[in-house]
C-alpha cells in the first residue's frame, strides 16, 4: 500500500508539464544537470500553481542538505490519484530530476526509481524535458542520472 | 495536424532558440497577452455593434475598416508569438487536448470571420437582421473558447 | 516581521486563502478568468485611447466613444479586482515579497491615477474637442500613458510567476 502511494506520488511529483504554462522547463531547469536525491520528507506545500516537496538529503560524511522538488498542482495531481496528505511527513522517497540553473537546491523531478529498483517515468509526452521522445514511457534509461 | 511538422518546427532555429533561451518564452508569452487585450476589445466592439447593442447611430462598416485592422494586426502577432511557443515545446503541444481544442477553434473563428461574419458586416443596407445578432454572438464564443483552451493548455 | 508582511501572512494562512491556494481548480478558474477579463477592461479601454491618438474611428466622437465602452471597462475593472483579490487572498505572502507584484501594484496606481487627472482637466472641455480626429495633446499624452500602463501591469502580472 505505501509502495503503490509513494509511487503515485512520485510519478505525479514528476509530472511538472502544468508548470510549463508559463514558463519552459529550459528556463528554469538545466537539462544537463540531473541529480538524484534520496532523502526523507521534511515539507510538503500542495499549492497552485504548483507543489513543492522538500527532502532532507544525507550525503556521505553525514551534512545533510534541504533540496526542494517541484512538482505539478493539485489539480493535476489529483487527476493522478494524489490527495493531499498522502505524502507523510519522514517519508523516505528517491527523486530523480534536473537542477535549477539559478545552482539552488531546486529540482525538477522527471523519473522516480523505486527502492526494488523499478523506475517510472513521470514526464508528459512532448514537455520537452530530458527523457521525453513523445512517448508516454520516455527514451529508455539513459534519460535519468547514470547511478 | 502531422507530427511531422511539430517535430520539424521544434528542430528549427527558432525551435532551438527558444528551448535554449532563458527569457525567450517569458517575452514571447507577454507579447502574446499584450495581443489578445487588443483583439478582445475589437472583436468585442465589432460583434456588439453587429448586435445593435452598441453605437447604433454610427455605421457598421465604417466601424469594421478600422477594426478589422486592428483585430487583424493582433491576430497575426498572436499567430506569430503563438508559432514560437509551440516550437519550444512542439510535441507537448501535439500531445495536448487543450492545444488541439484551441487550434480548432482558432481555425474556425478565422474562417468564420473571413465569411458569414464578414457577410454580414459588409452588408449594404443598415437594417438590422435577426441573423446579425446570431452571427455575432457565434464569433464572440468562438474567440472566448479559443482564450479558454488556450488557458487549458497548462492545466490539463 | 514587519506588520504589512504580518498581515499578508495572516490573510495568507486563513482558512479561505489556504482553500482556494490548494483547490484543484478554484484557484485555475480564478486565474484564467483574471487572465481573460483582460480583454474586457484593457481591449476596451484601448480602443477609447487610439480613439483619441487619432487611430482609430475618427468619424466618431470622443465623447461617445467613452460613453460607448465604459459601462465594459468598469464591468472588466470589477471582474480584475474581484479575481484578483481572491488570487492576493491565496498568495498574500508571497505577493509581499515578490518584486513584480510591487511592481504591478504601483503601476496599478498610477493607472487609476492617469483618468482621474485626465476627467478634471482637459475632459471637462471636451465639448470642444469631441470630434477633432486627434484631441489635444494632454488628452493624447492621457491616451498614451494610459496604453503604457496598462500594458505595464499586464507584463508585472505575468513577471509574477518568475519570482
Amino acid at each position: 500500500m505505501k509502495l503503490r502511494s509513494f509511487a503515485a506520488f512520485a510519478g505525479a511529483l514528476a509530472i511538472t508539464s502544468a508548470a510549463y504554462a508559463h514558463h519552459s522547463f529550459s528556463a528554469e531547469f538545466d537539462g544537463t544537470k540531473p541529480v538524484r536525491l534520496v532523502g526523507k520528507i521534511t515539507q510538503v506545500q500542495w499549492t497552485n500553481p504548483h507543489s513543492y516537496f522538500y527532502v532532507d538529503v544525507v550525503d556521505a560524511k553525514g551534512a545533510v542538505t534541504n533540496w526542494g522538488c517541484e512538482g505539478a498542482g493539485p489539480g493535476a495531481l489529483s487527476r493522478r490519484g494524489w490527495k493531499k496528505g498522502d505524502l507523510k511527513i519522514g517519508d523516505t522517497i528517491v527523486v530523480d530530476g534536473y537542477r535549477a540553473k539559478d545552482g539552488s537546491h531546486l529540482v525538477d523531478a522527471r523519473r522516480v526509481t523505486l527502492p526494488d529498483g523499478r523506475s517510472v517515468y513521470g514526464g508528459t509526452p512532448g514537455d520537452g524535458g530530458p527523457g521525453d521522445d513523445g512517448t508516454i514511457q520516455g527514451a529508455p534509461q539513459n534519460s535519468g542520472p547514470k547511478k | 495536424m502531422l507530427r511531422v511538422w511539430f517535430v520539424s518546427l521544434a528542430h528549427s532555429h527558432l525551435g532551438q532558440y527558444m528551448q535554449t533561451s532563458k527569457w525567450g518564452f517569458a517575452i514571447v508569452e507577454t507579447v502574446h497577452l499584450l495581443a489578445l487585450a487588443i483583439l478582445g476589445g475589437a472583436v468585442l466592439i465589432v460583434d456588439l455593434r453587429l448586435m445593435g447593442v452598441i453605437l447604433k447611430k454610427e455605421s457598421m462598416r465604417q466601424i469594421n475598416r478600422d477594426l478589422s485592422r486592428l483585430l487583424l494586426g493582433s491576430l497575426i502577432v498572436m499567430i506569430a508569438s503563438g508559432v514560437a511557443m509551440v516550437s519550444e515545446e512542439a510535441l507537448k503541444c501535439y500531445y495536448s487536448p487543450a492545444f488541439r481544442w484551441k487550434m480548432a477553434l482558432l481555425a474556425t473563428a478565422v474562417l468564420f470571420y473571413f465569411t458569414f461574419h464578414r457577410r454580414a458586416v459588409l452588408r449594404q443596407s443598415e437594417d438590422r437582421r435577426f441573423t446579425d445578432g446570431i452571427v455575432a454572438t457565434i464569433s464572440i464564443s468562438l474567440w472566448l473558447g479559443v482564450g479558454i483552451a488556450g488557458r487549458a493548455i497548462g492545466l490539463l | 516581521m514587519p506588520t504589512l508582511q504580518h498581515v499578508c501572512q495572516v490573510i495568507y494562512d486563513s482558512h479561505i486563502g489556504t482553500a482556494i491556494r490548494e483547490s484543484d481548480y478554484a484557484f485555475s478558474i480564478i486565474e484564467s478568468v483574471h487572465v481573460l477579463a483582460i480583454t474586457l477592461l484593457v481591449g476596451t479601454i484601448a480602443v477609447l485611447d487610439l480613439r483619441m491618438l487619432g487611430l482609430i474611428l475618427r468619424g466618431i466622437s470622443v465623447t461617445r466613444i467613452s460613453k460607448t465602452v465604459f459601462p465594459f471597462t468598469w464591468t472588466g475593472f470589477a471582474i480584475m479586482f474581484v479575481s484578483g483579490c481572491l488570487l492576493f487572498w491565496a498568495e498574500a505572502a508571497k505577493n509581499y515579497s515578490n518584486p513584480a507584484f510591487r511592481v504591478k501594484l504601483v503601476l496599478l496606481a498610477l493607472v487609476g491615477l492617469n483618468p482621474l487627472i485626465f476627467h478634471t482637466t482637459i475632459y471637462r472641455r471636451v465639448h470642444e474637442w469631441e470630434v477633432l480626429q486627434y484631441s489635444p495633446w494632454r488628452a493624447r499624452a492621457a491616451a498614451l500613458a494610459s496604453l503604457l500602463l496598462w500594458s505595464g501591469v499586464i507584463v508585472a502580472g505575468r513577471a509574477i510567476a518568475y519570482f
